[in-house]
């Protein structure tokens, strides 16, 4: 028998003729214990499970005779629940420093205060040359990103159905999302000369890169086991693309289309600077800089606040929401 | 030894000879070896082994998911080459359910696409069968929101709603409580009743196979190889192992192999 064999040989392989504790799969009761390294210390409970067991009950008070299990939280403490308005009072304690700060500085032309950037604000606002402008740059934005979305979608498929479009999107990104699109702009201003066109060119750049990367390893990262299931249904390749892939990559081509926008916005408003105009009309980078020149400084701030602001409206009405209704409804997040 | 299989035909389902292999970074691994067994028509059909056996790769290849190195998987003598919804799989994992559909959502989505019904007559059975797992009050529940037990009750059901003659299934309560577990070993076995499959199923645990096998097969680790078979005896002669025996045997054989390969 080869058991009885291999006991022999296990013995043999022992200097001192004691036999080798076999690692137990399935411990048999009271089998491998002369071997354990350590004497149990005298006086510690025996190692047998006890044989009698003594029983107590306690009595129990019913929910009913207890005071209130739930009780309703004061208006105040429901409050600081909500992170809106704790965030919101962190802004307006911020708009109180500056309002004094300004106010004690009395400098206009360096540093307005709060109430002067809102009222210019406001009035830029009500002649509607903000609204212009800011109409202008979303426009731009919207079809560069637009662009840098379906190049960001072609790519991916590229890398994710060839062995060299694998290694070409992780070479490109590698290197690409390292240049600062800025960095583009004196290469853009040569070949498509001042105005729109630059700008497009350089926005599409910030958008590509980090967007295929996050859109990337969210298809990679789709867990094995929701692949299976998926063939396992013998779906066709489109059907498995848009019912298992997109769905289970979801919250990383959210996290990918949240970075591209947050870098097109900041590429936009920093390209415009420094050359947003074409035909006379210009974007809220543009806004900001004839401000500047006019030494219209509260104007200056009532853009960077339009800016905030906008950001703030992307951010929370735009990704929060569609967050809210996908992945974290789904638990996905 | 055992008694034979009835030979009249080929058997429902065969493994003949299969041999599996995977690449790491150095190494080509022989993870199974020339392994071969048949499951015939309506068996429970257990796959028994310590970890690293390879028993869960044996099914994933019979479920067409992983191409042998060397032999053939036949189902009713048809070459297994690709995955198929003749051949339903339960996952060990609670992640095989898809996040973003209901616990009925889930079941629909598998009748509407693997079993080609139209959406309508699928909702219907898709509520039946969560009916039949005793989930009926969860039917919009998103997976989350389901404890493993549940969401292994959803992935048991969606994978029998889509009406595969073979049922699949990876250590489906492995990562289950103890209490759950023997529960769901139960109430599998009352599904089983209702609507009888071949089902193969693979687990580590001795007391798993005793309770759902019609029939065990006993893997060895480093190649996975079989290294036993217990079938139940047709007729009574006399001799035969009792389930007390048959779990020592068992053990036995278990802890031989891991002796045998003990550094």
């Amino acid at each position: 028998m080869p058991f009885e064999s291999n006991d022999g040989a296990r013995r043999s392989r022992n200097p001192d003729g004691r036999p080798h504790s076999p690692p137990l799969l399935f411990a048999r009761p009271g089998q491998g214990r002369e071997a354990l390294p350590v004497e149990p210390p005298a006086g510690a409970p025996p190692a047998q499970a006890p044989v009698l067991w003594l029983d107590a009950e306690y009595g129990f008070t019913k929910a009913g005779s207890l005071p209130d299990l739930r009780v309703h939280l004061s208006v105040f403490e429901r409050l600081r629940q909500v992170t809106a308005v704790r965030k919101g009072c962190i802004v307006l304690l911020l708009a109180l420093i500056w309002q004094i700060y300004a106010a004690l500085l009395d400098n206009g032309l360096m540093f307005p205060t709060f109430s002067s950037a809102l009222l210019a604000l406001y009035e830029a606002a009500a002649q509607g040359e903000l609204l212009r402008a800011v109409g202008t740059s979303l426009r731009v934005l919207a079809a560069a990103y637009a662009a840098g979305v379906v190049a960001a979608g072609l790519l991916t498929v590229f890398a994710l159905t060839t062995r060299l479009g694998c290694d070409f999107l992780e070479t490109c990104t590698g290197m690409f999302n390292l240049l600062p699109a800025i960095a583009l702009l004196p290469l853009a201003l040569l070949w498509f000369g001042l105005g729109y066109p630059s700008i497009m060119f350089v926005i599409v750049h910030s958008v590509t890169w980090p967007m295929t990367l996050n859109i990337y390893s969210g298809f990679t990262g789709v867990s094995g086991t929701l692949r299976m299931v998926g063939k396992n249904y013998e779906l066709s390749p489109p059907a498995f693309l848009f019912r298992i892939l997109i769905p289970a990559a979801l919250p990383q081509i959210l996290t990918g289309l949240r970075v591209g926008w947050a870098f097109s916005w900041r590429t936009l408003i920093a390209s415009e600077l420094v050359f947003g105009v074409s035909s006379g009309s210009g974007g809220i980078g543009w806004f900001i800089y004839e401000k500047k020149n006019q030494l219209d400084i509260a104007s200056v701030f009532a853009g960077l606040i339009t800016i905030i602001i906008i950001g703030l409206l992307v951010e929370n009405l735009l990704f929060n929401t569609l967050e809210a209704k996908t992945i974290r409804r789904w638990g996905m997040k | 030894m055992y008694e034979s299989s009835p030979s009249d035909a080929r058997p429902f389902l065969e493994v003949r000879n299969l041999t599996l292999q995977y690449k790491t970074a150095q190494y080509l691994v022989t993870a199974t070896w020339n392994i071969n067994f048949h499951a015939d028509c309506f068996e429970r059909l257990i796959l028994l082994g310590p970890s690293g056996c390879g028993k869960s790769t044996i099914l994933k290849a019979v479920g067409g998911y992983i191409k042998p190195a060397g032999g053939e998987i036949r189902l009713q003598g048809k070459l297994v080459t690709k995955p198929g919804a003749d051949r339903g799989m339960v996952f060990q994992e609670f992640d095989q359910l898809l996040p973003w559909k209901t616990a009925l959502e889930n079941i629909v989505f598998a009748v509407t696409a693997a079993g080609r019904l139209p959406r309508r007559r699928a909702v219907a059975e898709a509520r039946e069968w969560l009916h039949k797992v005793n989930l009926a009050a969860f039917a919009n529940a998103y997976p989350h929101e389901l404890s493993g037990g549940m969401k292994q009750r959803v992935a048991i059901a969606r994978c029998l709603a889509i009406k595969s003659p073979v049922i699949l299934m990876d250590e489906p309560f492995a990562a289950l409580d103890a209490l759950s577990r023997s529960s769901m070993q139960e109430e599998l076995l009352r599904l089983w009743e209702e609507s009888r499959r071949t089902l193969i199923f693979v687990t580590h645990s001795i007391e798993e196979a005793l309770i759902l096998g019609t029939r065990i097969i006993l893997f060895s680790p480093h190649p996975g190889q079989v290294r036993a078979e217990f079938t139940p005896v047709r007729h009574n002669t006399g001799q035969g192992l009792g389930a007390k025996e048959l779990r020592e045997r068992i053990e036995q054989l278990l802890f031989q192999d891991r002796v045998d390969y003990a550094v």
